[in-house]
């Protein structure tokens, strides 16, 4: 990608990361799954990257890759100006400052914790602060997320509600003071009436300790209320990139026009009659070459065969197709 | 012409010290080939009110109330009459997360064939079968598959299939498009949809009135047990009275228009500690006095609201 900003506005760059696994069967052939095909983005600090996509678009592999939990095919991930290369100083380095929060709030934290030891886990791992420190510093976290530490700390997850684990686990991810943070759908198992409240804590914990955060959610509605910039994956690539409003208002990939028209919104007159499917029913992907999104896409030509570069179109806009002009 | 018709219906849970009432006194209808949406946070019973309408509701009983299908009163038949007349034949449902719940080790074809076996679904069971696996948009081949080899959207299909096997008059779906990506629901939405120009009536369970606003007819909002409000949607969509329907409304994320974040804070009550009058005082911006009483139900254009704010229109 040309025109990119100082290197020092970064925390995160990912630059062509590619992942295939393997499918084994008993009775089928090896098949290779092309998860993360040549992904390049950038997190700018104290800003929300949307990674936005279908189930299997490949939006938790890359968290993973980002982890270190996988490793690579090939590209490169650079944290906060270290490149990482599978050695464990440079892992852990952004396991610290990089932390996770999950989609389920239910699983992610053990059941047979305390509150206050769940979220001063992390400090013990990382061996921040002297073990009599620890105990504020878990506290400090613990009204970070607006949760009463005198009320809380001493219970277990069960005791709580969901939206009160989902602080927890946010809580447990703050405590290492991080610079980033992967959510991970991270309020689409709440209710409507705790979601809004979770995301405004991810803004708040964004605007008092600048941290970033890279998004990874299918819900482009709620993502729209906490991103800046959105990148739209489809089976492993990136198909269109951009500021969030700009995308989400005037999509350009085919892709996104349907993923877009097909989210439902609470007002009745929108829907009245069929609502027009510019996408083909198709669900199988044929063959690998060429554009992915062809055999459902409607405008698909024969020029599609040949694989689309995701290209700049203007000004922090970047898409994947040949008629991006529709 | 009014297909379901439900009065004052109260339900209960058996828990350890007393029972809990987790649908307390619910009104609606439902017309014809129309389709009614149930909204509200977790807990607040929409699960419970659907399960009662099939007379299924596990571990609970219907303590009063009255539920009429087709103006025939449920509550008065024996159960033999109701398993074999009523559930599954004129009325199915789609349960919360049943397409996970389908048997591994056996082929679609096999589980339909159950179902009709049980219920006695005629001689002519395989073109039911076929019909009914086209009317969902599936291939005919599906019904050789196992549940393994199908997707997320096609398991949800399979299992309104299962819904639609004896041609309810009226189907009860719970959640059917969560877990689903955004494309594959606006597929089932619109399979829903068409259900009612085949002639059902449907009532559509979410807690996403986006949702209900691509499907419905008719919505009902539920609160801590109670139906709060109940009308139109163009109605209430447009100009909700409930401050419960306006907040859930303004909390509702949208694609377009206006992006402010509005939160409403705390919890619903819980059901077995309900405090006395209006269920939604601790919460509401607009509460007063009054509210401690239990509010009157105001006759609206379409339907109803449970307020006192309306009560000097009346």
């Amino acid at each position: 990608m040309d025109g990119k900003p100082k290197p020092v506005d970064e925390i995160l760059i990912v630059k062509n990361l590619k992942k295939s696994f393997e499918k084994k069967g008993f009775f089928h052939k090896k098949e290779t799954i092309r998860a993360v095909d040549n992904v390049s983005f950038s997190v700018i600090k104290g800003q929300t990257f949307v990674l936005a996509g279908e189930s299997g678009s490949g939006k938790t592999t890359i968290a993973r890759l980002i982890l270190g939990a996988i490793e690579p095919d090939s590209g490169e991930i650079i944290f906060d100006g270290i490149s990482l290369d599978g050695r464990l100083q440079s892992i852990n380095k952004v396991r610290r400052n990089c932390q996770m929060i999950y989609q389920d709030p239910y699983s992610a934290i053990d059941p047979r914790m305390k509150v206050v030891d769940i979220v001063r886990e992390p400090l013990d791992i990382h061996g921040i602060g002297r073990p009599s420190e620890r105990q504020s510093l878990v506290l400090d976290a613990l009204r970070d997320v607006s949760l009463d530490p005198d009320e809380i700390a001493s219970k277990y997850p069960h005791m709580l509600s969901g939206g009160q684990r989902q602080r927890v686990a946010i809580a447990r991810a703050i405590t290492t003071k991080p610079k980033m943070i992967i959510a991970d759908e991270p309020v689409s198992m709440l209710d409507v009436s705790i979601r809004v409240g979770v995301l405004e804590l991810m803004s708040k914990l964004q605007q008092r300790h600048g941290i970033s955060f890279l998004y990874i959610t299918h819900d482009l509605s709620t993502a729209r209320y906490v991103g800046h910039v959105i990148a739209i994956l489809y089976r492993g690539s990136i198909v269109e990139m951009g500021e969030i409003n700009n995308v989400i208002k005037r999509p350009l990939h085919p892709y996104t026009q349907a993923l877009i028209n097909s989210i439902p919104d609470p007002y009745p007159g929108n829907h009245q009659g069929e609502k027009k499917f510019r996408i083909n029913r198709t669900e199988e992907s044929g063959s690998d070459k060429g554009c992915r999104f062809r055999t459902r896409c409607p405008y698909a030509t024969e020029k599609c065969l040949e694989e689309p570069e995701l290209e700049k179109v203007e000004e922090g806009r970047f898409v994947a197709c040949f008629f991006r002009w529709n | 012409m009014t297909t379901l018709a439900v009065k004052d219906l109260t339900v209960s849970y058996r828990m350890r010290e007393r029972p809990v009432t987790a649908v307390d006194g619910v009104s609606f209808y439902l017309d014809n080939k129309k389709s009614l949406g149930i909204v509200g946070e977790s807990g607040c019973g929409k699960s419970t009110l659907g399960l009662a309408i099939l007379r299924s509701v596990f571990g609970g009983r219907i303590d009063s109330g009255e539920i009429l299908l087709d103006g025939k009163p449920l509550m008065e038949m024996q159960e033999s009459e109701f398993s074999r007349e009523f559930r599954w034949k004129k009325i199915a449902m789609v349960f919360q997360g049943a397409m996970n719940a389908l048997d591994p080790v056996f082929s679609i074809r096999q589980q339909f064939e159950e179902v009709l076996n049980v219920h006695d679904g005629g001689s002519d069971s395989q073109i039911t079968i076929k019909n009914t696996i086209a009317s969902v948009g599936l291939e005919e081949g599906v019904l050789d598959m196992f549940p393994h080899e199908l997707s997320g959207g096609m398991k949800q299909r399979v299992v309104i299939a299962m819904a639609l096997l004896l041609r309810p008059v009226l189907v009860i779906a719970d959640e059917p498009t969560t877990a689903l990506d955004v494309l594959v629901q606006a597929q089932i939405l619109e399979l829903l949809k068409s259900l009612k120009t085949g002639g059902m009536s449907l009532v559509l369970i979410s807690h996403d009135l986006g949702i209900i606003a691509e499907v419905s007819d008719m919505v009902g909002i539920m609160y801590a047990g109670r139906m709060v409000e109940f009308g139109a949607v163009t109605e209430i969509y447009s100009r909700p009275m409930h401050p419960y329907t306006q907040a859930l409304l303004r909390l509702t994320p949208k694609i377009r228009g206006e992006s402010n974040l509005v939160t409403l804070e705390g919890y619903p009550p819980s059901p077995s500690n309900l405090p006395k009058g209006c269920r939604f005082y601790d919460r509401c911006s607009q509460a007063m006095e009054k509210c401690r009483s239990d509010p009157p139900i105001i006759k609206t254009k379409t339907g109803y609201v449970e307020c006192w704010l309306y009560e000097i229109e009346k």
